[in-house]
């Protein structure tokens, strides 16, 4: 597959839909698209992360992109799927409502992302495609991840000074 | 193993390092047994020889401090042979700890440790006897530690009786020689063409780079001839000869032999025992633990696939009773499976090294603890055989070194006392592993004074770890759960071995890393048995699978103890915990998960109650329903976003699902920290969202 065009510079995106949006995260990014299968809840995670699955052998981890990205009606069909990507050597699955198209956007019609969104968690939106008259959010998907850790890690912090407190308040 | 890569030397400084090891491990154990039989010139010997098998491979590696040390240390030990036996143990001790301490330097590349006290050690034990020895073993040692085999002396006896004179020749390296090997083959022809060469040090065999060399000549010319035949300008720099069997100007020599580069002695006259090391390495494979880890996860994959085409099997079987070819589908997959579990069967083995690794270090600790506290101890090791895997013989080794520790300083008594409760003197501490079912049981029993409850409450009570109250109402095994207390410690003095209170608290933490446990066994008067179980391995587990909430979990089955019936009815609230009456005995229960707020949900009639054995409690973990038993090839569970201590690994079952393994010292942990609250389930496990995880196609 080629990158380069007579226009130049193409973005090859694989494009999907959580809620109402497209969303879509550069082709090399991910590792491949699978069904949701059955997926093990863990104990003591935070709220988007879905639980573990068994990828052919590997045990990976799913965070539900719909609850991380703030969808309030989160509805189970046929069409989920999990992206697969890879991140700091390690695989992680993110569940979407529906993925099944390739992009190919044209350099020149990918914008900077607002500075608005910067500031907020969902920074993680680095740039915005116009396709055919739709408009798509370019996600960073290891700052993605990133975040997510970190979130994690603060929530354990807060559940762990949360204990001392009721600790001591004994 | 990384720092030194590119250095064509690093590969043998890694050796070097573990074959030191072993050769400070015969160290010690000689040491001690020279303690015990002073007479032993046997003994005194095998210590010689391994410190010249550590002079040799030390210097060989550029380790001079080390090799310089154990040529001092190897040529005291040859004069002092006969000398005071106590001294000899406890400069080889000492010099085993010294060695252990520059290997260690000389490892992390740090500064070398002090060595001038056992170099006066060294000194102290040369200066007695030597007065005493005869001039003839004086002089061949004197001269750097020179040793003619038995051969050798007596073809020079023989020469001799012919009528000619012996020389000792000493010929001295030129410092601006680059070539000393050619070095020594040209004073070795010069000395050939006026005299019989007997024998040579360095031996032509050896690639050593000595500065100097040793020659034993038969000859008839004179010392004169002799000597200015062995000068060769810009090769050797000066030559010395004196007749074989009189005393040379000794303090000259032993100047100029303490300063030069250790030659190695005894080449020969030694050689099956020096070669020993070596020549066993030739079948020995060193291969990295991460080389046999990738395999065994390779088998792990296998087992998995094992048990996805059982599924599928059945499947078939179900839809097709009568197709032929099932039964040879099942043929195939029966003896797939055999040679499977002979598989997983070897690899493990690799792993397994026998328990003696550990346990022969023992005799060492004892001798050394039993004396800081003016004890007499003995100690006896059995099972060394037992096959143990490599990684959990390296977790155990240092809460057992606790245990014994313990057991000497607090355990057994003073000879005193122990006369005047009839019992022999030296006390005695054993040490056992054995298999049991699934499990590894390492034993550690002494025949002390044993531990009293009653004074165990009480020095509690004092410490202010438990109100008087408590105490009142505990039970005696309870009481002994008091010795795992942080911070807690019965012996009324504090001393350098135990008495801190660090220690068994960190003991049972190891255990339970390693999903194993302990136990403790004592009779006041007779003694105590501390009883570790641990899995035999870490990398397969049997597995009992449950599900609360709908959740599947599964635990290691040899945690588990039995498993009971109950209705929710039968559950009873004591104080803020739940517990359950059991056989008489009330049985505390743990729940994971958001329903332990029971009275805000409906509650489900019929539950489990899985009863683990925590060393010496028992606790009971409601579970709702059960999945059955597996064997589950435990895989990590770092992964950040996920990772939480309730869950330890998680493993995959053969239709594909993923079960999460509990890590139940980390449940108990949090019931006992919040146990006084139930109902406060905030630091408890809480289900994401509440629900029931969505099952999707």
């Amino acid at each position: 597959m080629s990158t380069e065009t007579a226009a130049g510079h193409d973005f090859h995106i694989v494009g999907f839909q959580v809620g109402r949006e497209t969303y879509g995260v550069p082709i090399a990014a991910l590792h491949e698209i699978v069904r949701v299968p059955e997926i093990t809840a863990v104990p003591d995670a935070p709220e988007f992360v879905e639980g573990v699955i068994n990828l052919r052998g590997k045990i990976v981890s799913v965070i539900d992109l719909r609850k991380r990205l703030g969808e309030k009606k989160i509805t189970a069909t046929r069409r989920n799927r999990i992206l697969v990507v890879e991140h700091k050597g390690r695989l992680s699955g993110l569940i979407v409502d529906s993925a099944s198209e390739v992009l190919k956007i044209p350099a020149a019609d990918v914008e900077a992302s607002p500075k608005v969104l910067h500031e907020s968690e969902l920074n993680c939106v680095t740039g915005l495609g116009k396709y055919k008259g739709r408009l798509i959010m370019l996600l960073d998907v290891s700052r993605l991840l990133d975040v997510s850790i970190r979130l994690r890690k603060s929530a354990v912090v807060e559940g762990k000074a949360e204990n001392a407190r009721a600790a001591a308040a004994k | 193993m990384t720092p030194f890569r590119d250095d064509p030397g690093a590969e043998m400084r890694e050796l070097f390092f573990e074959t030191s090891q072993e050769l400070l491990q015969s160290l010690n154990d000689d040491a001690l047994k020279l303690e015990r039989s002073p007479q032993d010139g046997e003994v005194v010997r095998s210590i010689r020889r391994t410190m010249h098998t550590l002079k040799g491979d030390a210097a060989a590696c550029g380790f001079k401090e080390l090799s310089e040390l154990a040529h001092k240390l190897e040529d005291a030990l040859a004069e002092g042979s006969a000398a005071d036996a106590g001294a000899l143990v406890q400069l080889s001790l000492s010099a085993a700890d010294i060695f252990s301490a520059m290997l260690v330097a000389y490892r992390k590349r740090t500064t070398l440790p002090d060595t001038t006290a056992i170099k006066q050690m060294v000194s102290k034990l040369a200066s007695g006897p030597r007065a005493t020895r005869s001039k003839r073993k004086a002089t061949t040692s004197k001269n750097s530690g020179v040793m003619w085999t038995e051969g050798e002396r007596k073809s020079a006896g023989a020469a001799k009786a012919d009528g000619k004179s012996i020389f000792h020749v000493v010929a001295y390296l030129d410092q601006l020689c680059a070539m000393p090997i050619a070095a020594r083959q040209m004073v070795a022809s010069q000395l050939a063409s006026i005299a019989q060469v007997i024998a040579a040090r360095p031996d032509e065999q050896s690639a050593t780079h000595a500065k100097k060399f040793d020659f034993l000549i038969a000859t008839s010319a004179a010392e004169s001839t002799v000597n200015s035949n062995c000068v060769i300008p810009t090769v050797i720099s000066h030559a010395e000869c004196f007749p074989h069997g009189v005393e040379a100007a000794a303090s000259a020599d032993i100047a100029r032999g303490g300063a030069k580069f250790p030659v190695p002695t005894e080449k020969s006259g030694v050689a099956p025992e020096t070669a020993g090391p070596t020549s066993v390495a030739e079948n020995i494979l060193r291969v990295g633990t991460e080389r046999i880890d990738n395999v065994l996860n390779l088998v792990g994959e296998l087992i998995i696939a094992k048990s996805m085409m059982q599924q599928s099997m059945q499947e078939f079987t179900r839809r097709y009773p009568k197709d032929p070819l099932r039964a040879r589908f099942s043929d195939a997959m029966a003896f797939q499976s055999r040679v499977l579990n002979d598989l997983q069967r070897s690899v493990m083995k690799i792993r397994m090294v026998p328990v003696e690794q550990l346990f022969r270090r023992f005799p060492r600790i004892v001798h050394d603890t039993a004396k800081s506290c003016a004890k007499q101890v003995k100690i006896i090791i059995r099972g060394q055989d037992t096959d143990v895997d490599k990684s959990l013989l390296d977790a155990i080794a240092e809460p057992l070194t606790h245990i014994v520790r313990n057991a000497i300083s607090h355990g057994i008594e003073n000879p005193r006392e122990r006369e005047l409760a009839g019992k022999d003197p030296t006390g005695t501490v054993q040490l056992d592993a054995y298999h049991q079912a699934n499990q590894l049981i390492v034993e550690i029993k002494d025949d002390g004074k044993g531990i009293d409850p009653v004074k165990l409450k009480a020095k509690a009570v004092k410490e202010n770890v438990i109100s008087a109250a408590d105490a009142e109402r505990m039970s005696t095994e309870e009481a002994f759960d008091l010795i795992y207390r942080p911070g807690f410690s019965t012996a009324e003095q504090i001393t350098e071995i135990s008495g801190r209170g660090v220690g068994l608290d960190v003991v049972r933490n190891v255990l339970m890393r390693m999903k194993g446990t302990i136990e403790i066994d004592t009779t006041p008067g007779q003694g105590t048995t501390f009883r570790l179980k641990l899995p035999l391995t870490l990398a397969i587990i049997q597995a009992l699978m449950f599900r609360i909430e709908h959740r599947l979990y599964a635990i290691p089955l040899n945690a588990v103890a039995e498993i009971a019936r109950a209705q929710e009815s039968d559950l009873h609230r004591v104080d803020t915990t739940e517990v359950l009456q059991l056989r008489n005995r009330v049985l505390p229960l743990v729940r994971v998960g958001q329903r332990r707020n029971s009275e805000l949900e409906p509650r489900r009639d019929k539950i489990f109650i899985l009863v683990l054995n925590l060393g010496e409690r028992k606790l009971g973990l409601v579970v709702d329903a059960l999945e059955g038993e597996e064997e589950l090839v435990i895989k990590a569970l770092d992964d950040h976003t996920v990772s939480t201590d309730l869950v330890s690994s998680a493993s995959i079952l053969g239709d594909g699902r993923v079960v999460l393994i509990m890590n139940l010292a980390a449940v108990i942990e949090r019931f006992t920290r919040s146990g006084t609250d139930v109902s406060n389930s905030g630091s408890l496990p809480r289900a994401t969202d509440g629900a029931a995880p969505e099952v999707r196609q």
